[in-house]
């Protein structure tokens, strides 16, 4: 076993309760296992007591297949608000819209935001492009409709945590060189960047934590199939692999010490300042991947969400 | 987290809640958690404020499910005669787990604020029973209020809090705190079935004074456990187990080091076992379907690599002993809960 950074205490009392819902090690034959522990709560449960409006909508996805997006606004929101893309966590294979979205919450109703979440298609059944184009068009739509839903289109962001996370720095990558929206900032928490596996941290974590080595195997091959760790994969499905990060929005990027994405995240951040961008690079130590959503009670997480926080404040509010 | 409690219940009815908030908190409890922390656990477990309260010097502390200073009105209780009273602010009739996660948090606030003081050491009875280091008398009086009876012979089984039991025994049980992580100890009678459970290790028979030795064995047992043996009874290794839970895995051992390169053959694993069991080579060979001179240059294979004739006498001893340090130093039976995940994924 090698050596590897101690999880927190209180983060690893909630790996005993925590253990239950999201094993360390995520194979393939355990998805449909996933897919409904890992189901969001009920969107009226979540948004109890809060000011927040919802509206549904079916917009065209990749190919102009429909998909599902949700739009959450201020209840008492008047004129154009800024406008944060939310994009889901659950390693590409599962989740849905709200999953992890009570962290964003503040977003909307302390900053003003209006929060568009995308259901976006899944992986294995929808592989690379799937993810990231449904992603791409609900940007586009956003960007499009933007007087119509009371967004600023010159206040954008996009957001997500995990595979969420990876997909928001494909869709700010994909957005530069395809002239797109322009978004004036990604927020990656614990990002999901890399298919290929190759760093210290990725082989520091097998069967402890959320998300090992081996999970992070399982959803990249089922976004990627066979061409996973090969010489094929595009820098808009697997970020890490781009070979330019200038040019982007100012990022921020967050990450347990103790998580397989460590690495790749602290590669990226370098990567775009190597490229003269700008980035805000936080290493939570004894943090696991997605601490902050497990657990955020504990010290650890609660100083991950209220930094952010503050990032995004500094962004959006007016 | 009472999100999680709730989905866990859902999932999998016999995941046993109350055991994983019992070895939450003795998770905050070793990590010196302070009484925020405490606080914060238990709120975000019951999924409402947890409030402290103590006389001396005067100080009240209120958490919320989110670990945040709770800002709204509620009444603490009074303190006569007590150091301290911690509580949680549940509105409406109280759920399955509150009784144990106020258990579990006064006794945690209790050990916090302590500062050591073996008086105020309450660990569970169970736990003294088991404790080696315990006295004597200590240790007696434990069991008897866990109802263990002096001059009846038990079994102590150990086993990982994710595992899956197919049939839970009636025994005397506690999440026990051990070098290894909290491990769900159960002592059952002498003569009881075999536990349904994986993984499980079940320890020698022992008198109420020797039930430490048990529980050892059964941690040993418990490590040896793989996919191949969800089940493993210390008797079967005799005098072995004794051995084994006195050397660390850490200890020096050139033998257990060399190993390594007998390991790293695909073959190496299943030759060794099939080896030690078998009486001859021709035996090992038919038990892992292979040819005898496939066998044959195995071995030799392996005495390079260990340096020794692994089928001589005392090399044989020497082999055997290796391996099983082996198998504990590497030994993941701790380590992956995911079989309650995949019988729940099976099932739905």
């Amino acid at each position: 076993m090698p050596a590897r950074p101690r999880f927190d205490a209180e983060l690893r009392a909630g790996l005993a309760v925590i253990g239950g819902i999201f094993p360390p090690t995520v194979t393939a034959d355990l998805v449909p296992f996933m897919r409904r522990s890992y189901a969001s709560l009920p969107i009226e449960q979540i948004l109890a007591g809060r000011s927040i409006t919802v509206t549904d909508a079916t917009i065209p996805g990749y190919r102009g297949d429909p998909i599902g997006v949700s739009v959450l606004r201020p209840t008492s929101a008047a004129g154009p608000r800024p406008g944060v893309l939310y994009l889901h966590s659950g390693g590409l294979m599962f989740g849905d819209r709200y999953s992890g979205v009570d962290l964003v919450l503040d977003w909307i109703a302390q900053f003003g935001a209006v929060l568009v979440t995308v259901e976006y298609r899944l992986a294995p059944e929808f592989g690379d492009p799937y993810p990231r184009e449904d992603c791409y068009a609900a940007l586009s739509w956003m960007a499009s409709r933007a007087a119509d839903l009371g967004i600023r289109p010159d206040r954008m962001i996009a957001a997500g945590g995990s595979s969420g996370g990876g997909l928001a720095a494909g869709l700010a990558l994909a957005a530069r060189d395809r002239g797109g929206p322009t978004l004036i900032g990604q927020v990656l928490d614990y990002p999901m960047l890399d298919d290929r596996g190759r760093t210290p941290s990725t082989d520091q974590f097998d069967g402890v934590g959320v998300w090992d080595r081996v999970s992070n195997e399982t959803g990249w091959a089922a976004l990627l199939g066979e061409a996973r760790g090969g010489p094929d994969v595009s820098a808009y499905a697997a970020p890490a692999r781009a070979t330019d990060l200038g040019g982007l929005p100012p990022a921020y990027i967050d990450v347990g010490a103790a998580e397989i994405f460590r690495d790749e995240a602290i590669a990226y951040a370098g990567g775009i300042w190597a490229a003269g961008g700008d980035a805000d690079l936080h290493v939570w130590a004894g943090a696991f991947h997605g601490c902050d959503i497990f657990a955020p009670h504990t010290a650890v997480a609660r100083e991950m969400i209220r930094t952010r926080d503050a990032w995004v404040e500094r962004l959006l509010a007016d | 987290m009472q999100e999680l409690l709730g989905r866990l219940t859902a999932l999998d009815p016999d995941a046993s809640a109350a055991l994983r908030v019992i070895a939450c908190f003795d998770e905050l409890i070793v990590g010196h958690v302070n009484t925020r922390g405490l606080l914060g656990a238990a709120a975000a477990l019951a999924g409402c404020t947890a409030g402290f309260r103590q006389s001396r010097p005067a100080r009240l502390v209120r958490i919320t499910p989110r670990g945040m200073p709770a800002t709204d009105h509620w009444d603490p209780p009074d303190l006569p005669d007590r150091d301290f009273s911690v509580w949680l602010e549940r509105v409406g009739p109280s759920q399955a787990n509150d009784a144990i996660i106020t258990e579990r948090l006064e006794f945690a606030v209790r050990i916090r604020h302590s500062a050591g003081r073996r008086d105020l050491d309450s660990r569970r009875d169970l736990a003294v029973t088991l404790d080696p280091a315990a006295e004597l008398d200590d240790r007696r009086a434990c069991a008897a209020r866990i109802g263990l009876t002096p001059g009846r012979t038990y079994r102590v089984l150990a086993a990982p809090l994710f595992a899956t039991w197919h049939e839970h025994p009636k025994a005397t049980e506690d999440v026990v705190t051990t070098s290894f992580g909290p491990i769900h100890a159960l002592v059952v009678p002498q003569g009881a079935p075999p536990p349904d459970a994986r993984p499980c290790g079940v320890g020698t028979t022992a008198v109420v004074d020797d039930l430490h030795r048990s529980f050892r064995s059964a941690l040993v047992a418990l490590r040896l456990c793989d996919s191949a043996a969800p089940v493993v009874r210390a008797d079967d290794y005799g005098a072995l187990i004794g051995l084994l839970a006195d050397s660390p895995d850490s200890a020096n051992s050139p033998d257990v080091d060399l190993l390594d390169g007998v390991m790293a053959h695909a073959w190496g694993m299943v030759t060794l076992d099939a080896l030690l069991r078998a009486g001859s080579v021709r035996q090992a060979a038919r038990s892992c379907g292979v040819h005898h001179s496939t066998m044959t240059a195995r071995v030799g294979t392996i005495a390079d690599v260990i340096g020794f004739d692994p089928l001589d006498g005392l090399g044989r001893t020497r082999l055997g002993l290796a391996f099983l340090m082996w198998r504990l130093r590497h030994s993941t039976v701790l380590e992956l809960p995911v079989h309650a995940a995949r019988r729940a994924a099976g099932g739905g």
